[in-house]
């Protein structure tokens, strides 16, 4: 589970690093007059998996933020209890985006989407965000059913 | 099926409510749009709608700015740079009385300048200033509380986590949201000096003066924060003058920030797997946060509530200034109970809609709220910052920390007031530069 999480780290961090280079190059260019075509188009594609992997990490860490007011002042088993319910309704949420993204992507498959200038075909960038939201759903329904929460 | 402003207003109920539970943000956001979409619209539409919201959000262009910001604060962390901000003005001004208090608050200024986060901004200063303030003799409660009500510099001062999140909701620039934050982000700073003045002033005996330092230490202490504040005004003087977008910006600050690491001989595989790493888990709250608040703002349009909660309020005849105050107070009463994201995305979708129908400018209450949020950070029961700080010190209690902070409160009112009667503070820098 680290490596792998560790991979993930890496390629949405490396995406990042991805986005702060053809940005930067984007804005030096445009300076120069020398623009950059089909920028924002590599940076819509890339940021695609650096939000992907931003929110696994989130989720993996139980990082997400919340309202601690009420939490703070259960009783172990209560905050248990709560904080497997909220995961119950994280996976019930996950489940309803993975449905959602997926029936559009399932019913785009054949029109070839593409971005306007670059030609960047959209099927990879909408499976890998019905990739992130499957990994979401298990690791929601995982802190739901499993031994432990946090 | 349903589509009243009752169903919306009774959204808002259970929003507050799975909040109060405390349930993750963007799940409690997202879970009642969605329900409220399935309930007003029916099942496949809501999916559909939905589906189309999260791939939006991931893909958007904007919103990568958010991730660069939070790289740049942290390479700049990781570069050592949160220090030299309180270092350079606490040879300035700390042989004065009451300096280091001011000190910290042009500490907080700075690093806020490379930080959009209230907590982390005085959790920060906090480890930095605290200590030394008291160590100076300082009293604890002016040490303490300056630094709290600082922090909250961090959310004003661009680049600010909180104007993205409200730029990408509301659907208005960030640049020009960053560019009418300046001067509220300025004169909060300017209050906080006063307050801080007026406290010496009464009680000499709480803030002793500090041996000056020399020139050498001074031109030393500037060197060491040239190039991080050069990389502030590259990247805030390029926003506010047009030069470029606030991504390309972003994306700039974050380049600059590892060629700084880099340069002071801090960047190395485990430092940027560490700033990757905490970029991508706190983006991955704000992005789950954000398609939340998009799927809860759909459900609340659909159901009209705002615009009757505005025709509700226009009815009663009470004019801008008038209701813009109801709508603090509002805020501040929520806000001692939600912290300040959940008090941006619970609000926007309704206030939104009843503030530009009354003429007012989205970008001023994107800092009017901004603002009111800041204020939720020092306020107890909520009053994150305070938290914050004494678990920086933990032998100065809460109330000492309160203390503190409350004069420095009663500036933060007095500064929303006179945002809410002088809209120009917000609106003239940007209006002037043609934003």
């Amino acid at each position: 589970m680290e490596r792998l999480r560790n991979a993930l780290v890496w390629i949405a961090g490396g995406a990042l690093l991805v986005v702060v280079a053809v940005d930067s190059l984007a804005m030096i260019g445009r300076q120069i007059r020398f623009p950059l075509l089909g920028s924002i188009e590599i940076i819509e594609a890339v940021v695609l998996i650096a939000a992907g992997g931003g929110l696994i990490v989130a989720t993996l860490d139980h990082a997400h933020a919340r309202v601690n007011l009420l939490l703070e002042r259960l009783s172990t088993t209560s905050r248990e209890r709560v904080l497997r319910l909220h995961a119950l309704a994280g996976a019930l949420l996950f489940a309803a985006l993975l449905a959602g993204t997926a029936w559009i992507a399932a019913d785009l498959w054949h029109g070839h989407e593409a971005s306007e200038l670059l030609g960047i075909p959209y099927r990879p960038l909408r499976i890998a965000a019905v990739l992130t939201l499957l990994v979401l759903f298990v690791l929601s329904l995982r802190g739901a059913l499993g031994r432990r929460t946090r | 099926m349903i589509g009243e402003p009752s169903l919306g207003l009774a959204g808002v109920v259970v929003l507050l409510v799975l909040l109060l539970t405390g349930m993750p943000i963007g799940i409690a956001l997202g879970i009642t749009g969605l329900g409220g979409l399935i309930l007003t619209l029916g099942l496949e539409p809501a999916l559909i709608k939905s589906g189309v919201l999260v791939f939006e959000t991931m893909s958007r262009y904007e919103l990568g700015t958010l991730p660069l910001f939070m790289l740049m604060a942290h390479l700049c962390f990781i570069a050592g740079a949160s220090g030299d901000f309180f270092g350079f003005a606490s040879r300035l001004f700390g042989h004065r009385r009451g300096g280091l208090a001011i000190a910290s608050v042009a500490g907080c200024a700075g690093f806020g300048s490379i930080n959009g986060s209230s907590l982390a901004t005085a959790a920060t200063m906090g480890l930095v200033a605290v200590p030394e303030m008291r160590a100076r003799g300082y009293s604890d409660a002016l040490a303490t509380g300056t630094v709290a009500a600082g922090g909250t510099l961090g959310q004003m001062i661009p680049p600010s986590g909180a104007l993205i999140v409200f730029g990408i909701i509301a659907e208005q620039s960030i640049g020009t949201l960053f560019t009418a934050a300046i001067v509220p982000g300025l004169t909060q700073m300017l209050s906080y000096f006063l307050v801080v003045a007026l406290i010496v002033g009464w009680r000499p005996e709480l803030a002793p003066p500090t041996p000056r330092a020399t020139w050498e230490e001074r031109i030393g202490a500037l060197r060491r924060v040239a190039d991080v504040g050069l990389l502030v005004l590259v990247v805030i003087g390029g926003i506010v003058f047009g030069w470029i977008t606030a991504s390309e910006a972003a994306a700039v600050g974050a380049a600059g920030a590892l060629l700084i690491c880099s340069k002071r001989g801090k960047l190395d595989r485990a430092s940027l797997r560490r700033a990757l790493e905490e970029t991508l888990r706190t983006s991955g709250l704000i992005y789950l946060v954000v398609i939340g608040a998009l799927i809860f703002a759909a459900f609340i349009a659909v159901t009209g509530l705002a615009d009757a909660i505005g025709n509700l309020i226009v009815g009663l005849g009470l004019g801008p200034v008038a209701t813009m105050a109801l709508v603090a107070v509002f805020l501040l009463l929520i806000g001692s109970v939600l912290d300040g994201l959940a008090l941006m995305l619970l609000t926007t979708p309704i206030l939104l809609p009843l503030v530009t129908g009354m003429g007012l400018s989205p970008i001023w209450f994107g800092i009017f709220l901004v603002r009111a949020m800041e204020i939720g950070f020092i306020h107890p029961p909520m009053g994150m910052n305070l938290y914050v700080i004494q678990r920086v010190v933990p032998d100065v209690s809460l109330g000492r920390i309160f203390k503190g902070v409350l004069p420095f409160l009663t500036a933060d009112l007095v500064h929303l007031a006179l945002l809410i009667v002088f809209p120009a503070i917000v609106l003239a820098l940007p209006n002037w530069l043609g934003r």
